[in-house]
């Protein structure tokens, strides 16, 4: 499904990523490790063509990427959960920030509340409709954005660290979920247990390359 | 620099809306759509900031930061100001609604004022001509915008002749602490984050 | 900072469509800065006070609000009784008191308060997202709007994040006082904040990008004009009119 070749990146003349190779292909469930600061959310930003990288090729869904254009056409196919939910979360209440994606999906208003709905089931988040977005605790804002990602319908996901600030009985509900779908995916996390139970590939960053391990 | 509702006369007032609907009009023009999270975010920070206390001998005076604003947005300025009082004039009712015309206006020409003439050597490689011209930039702007305000009381009424001065006056030791924020913020952005002062916010 | 403190409530001020209550305190507060005359001021301020007794908000707050935005009324009375030309009814040393001077500062200070007391009944009762709603259903533009959301939006997050930049100013023991340093040291706390801003800003482009941001917000609430919404409004345009231009 998607298929980086020889990218490289640097912010201001530091180099982050230097001639990497990266392949997912479809029903693959990766984990990615590396430590803090190596280049994780900058690969996921460039795979979401938020980035451009200074070389190289991407390709998602069998073609090649360049303009913002190329990527506008993916990225309700992908979902991406940032790694800070506050940059995700920017209605005022849920149920309008979840809706968000759908309605941009040209969704009528009835739908898109369906779908908010039945999202908000998944993740055992009945009820929170009407909270403020800005009022939520950690975990909870964590759980809304992967929400609003969901609600999307999206063929494969990218998840940037989603059990930073979740309690136990939460992660168990997120490893539940993920499980339970068939979606390729994609997750950056330090949680060596979590990615055990919900991946079957690890990939790692260091010093700006990539390695499968 | 709020003066609140009900004092002004109402030639001032008119016009004070009339200039600040045509220059929120031309701000909004020159915004694109791709801007408008930068320049909403920016407009609540220098608003957040704007609640710090800075002592100045046994007193303390809250920061305005329209200079900065000024040279960092252009005319975009005028809806960015516009934004940031609006919530002071319904939920605070500092200068409700008839007068958000002319605070925005005394708060935003002298920002765009600053844009035309300082931003060109703010941005200059040389340290001393950048920081001239910011400390001049963040002193000027309230430099004028007291004047404005004072300007806006004395068309009101001569009887508000002493008030007016009292304001400007008042206002001179927040001259030059915005001018040293405004002087140590620019050296700041230029060392952190010198795209911020490259962005071109606003369509030419 | 005490935003919406006025917002929660259930009286049927609170329930009106904001739109009607817009356009209704834009009219009042217009009309009554335009008035010269002291009598015409007082009838007007009967309006919002009936207004606040029907929106049965906390006297206590409403009280301290209209204290603190009675400052600059204050400062006036410093000075316009004793320069606003007029016949001399007391003198302090040097100074003379004019009658006409104190009705002026009189004039000023009722028709402040009974705008103030107007906005809060009719505005501060609605949450400040439905009333900018309001303004986009009465013609505001919507690059204005969207402007004034994202700030609103942010205006507690970035908030946080001064509070906590300024925790750790404390914790590093920091002491402001009238110095460059401190000049500095807030320089640059002002500047963090706005590069912090700036970051977020442009993942919050990214993230409206990824959800297929088309330059357009949908809003899914929708108010209704009802009758009582329609028979409020004209009330709010007729009565004004009635007690300023009688008087
Ligand atoms: N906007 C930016 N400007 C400049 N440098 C940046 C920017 N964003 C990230 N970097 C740098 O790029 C490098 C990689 O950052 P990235 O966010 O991809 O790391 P990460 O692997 O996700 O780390 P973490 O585990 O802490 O989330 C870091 O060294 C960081 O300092
Ligand atoms: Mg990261």
């Amino acid at each position: 499904m998607i298929r980086l070749k020889n990218i490289c990146f640097n912010y201001n003349s530091r180099q982050v990523l230097d001639n990497i190779h990266f392949r997912v292909n479809l029903g693959d469930r990766i984990g990615l490790v590396g430590p803090n600061g190596s280049g994780k959310t900058t690969l996921c930003r460039i795979i979401m063509g938020l980035l451009t990288p200074d070389g190289g090729e991407v390709e998602i869904f069998g073609q090649i990427r360049r303009k913002e254009n190329d990527f506008a056409a993916i990225r309700g196919r992908i979902g991406f959960l940032f790694q800070d939910p506050d940059d995700q979360l920017f209605c005022p209440t849920v149920l309008e920030d979840v809706a968000f994606g759908p309605l941009n999906q040209g969704k009528s208003p009835d739908e898109a509340k369906r779908i908010v709905q039945a999202t908000l089931a998944r993740l055992n988040l009945t009820g929170f409709e009407e909270r403020f977005t800005h009022k939520l605790s950690g975990g909870e804002k964590r759980l809304v954005s992967l929400a609003t990602v969901l609600s999307m319908e999206p063929e494969m996901l990218i998840l940037d660290e989603p059990t930073t600030g979740l309690d136990e009985q939460t992660i168990e509900t997120l490893v539940h979920l993920l499980n339970s779908t068939n979606l390729t995916y994609i997750i950056v996390s330090h949680d060596k247990e979590f990615l055990e139970r919900t991946t079957n590939k690890t990939f790692s960053i260091c010093g700006g390359e990539i390695a499968c391990s | 620099m709020h003066i609140s509702e009900g004092v002004l006369a109402a030639p001032v007032l008119l016009v004070g809306a009339a200039l600040g609907l045509a220059g929120t009009a031309v701000g909004l023009k020159k915004l694109d759509y791709d801007r408008i999270p930068q320049v909403a975010l920016l407009a609540a920070a220098s608003f957040v900031a704007s609640f710090i206390h800075v002592p100045i001998g046994p007193a303390s005076v809250h920061l305005v930061l329209n200079g900065i604003l000024g040279v960092m947005l252009g005319w975009v300025a005028f809806p960015a100001i516009l934004i940031s009082l609006f919530p002071q004039a319904i939920m605070f009712q500092f200068g409700g609604l008839t007068v958000l015309g002319v605070t925005t206006c005394n708060m935003a020409l002298p920002a765009v004022l600053g844009y035309y003439a300082f931003s060109a050597g703010i941005r200059s490689p040389k340290p001393f001509v950048s920081g001239l011209c910011s400390f001049l930039c963040g002193f000027v702007a309230i430099l004028l915008s007291s004047l404005a305000v004072a300007g806006c009381l004395v068309l009101t009424g001569g009887s508000f002749w002493a008030g007016a001065k009292m304001i400007v006056l008042a206002h001179i030791p927040v001259m030059f602490i915005e001018g040293f924020i405004t002087l140590g913020c620019v050296r700041f952005l230029k060392k952190v984050k010198p795209e911020m002062l490259e962005v071109v916010y606003a369509r030419p | 900072m005490k935003l919406e403190e006025f917002a929660t409530g259930n009286s049927f001020i609170h329930h009106l469509d904001p739109r009607g209550k817009v356009v209704a305190a834009a009219f009042f507060s217009g009309l009554v800065s335009l008035t010269q005359s002291l009598t015409a001021a007082l009838a007007a301020l009967v309006l919002p006070v009936i207004l606040v007794a029907l929106a049965r908000l906390d006297f206590k707050r409403l009280m301290t609000r209209l204290a603190v935005v009675n400052g600059f009324i204050l400062f006036t009375w410093f000075f316009i009784p004793f320069t606003f030309p007029g016949r001399v009814i007391y003198s302090i040393g040097p100074l003379d008191i004019h009658w006409e001077g104190v009705l002026y500062a009189c004039l000023l200070t009722v028709k402040s308060n009974a705008i103030i007391l107007a906005l809060i009944a009719l505005l501060g009762t609605s949450p400040v997202l439905d009333v900018v709603h309001a303004l986009s259903h009465l013609g505001v533009p919507d690059k204005l709007v969207h402007l004034f959301f994202f700030c609103f939006r942010y205006l507690h997050t970035i908030r946080e994040e001064y509070h906590k930049l300024s925790e750790a100013l404390k914790v590093r023991s920091f002491r402001p006082g009238t110095n460059l340093h401190t000049y500095r040291t807030y320089a640059y706390l002002v500047g963090m904040l706005l590069v912090r801003s700036f970051h977020r800003s442009q993942r919050i482009l990214e993230a409206l990008k990824c959800r297929g941001f088309s330059g357009r917000f949908y809003i899914l609430h929708h108010y209704q004009m009802k009758r009582r919404d329609y028979l409020f409004t004209s009330c709010g345009l007729v009565l004004p009119c009635l007690l300023v231009f009688i008087l």
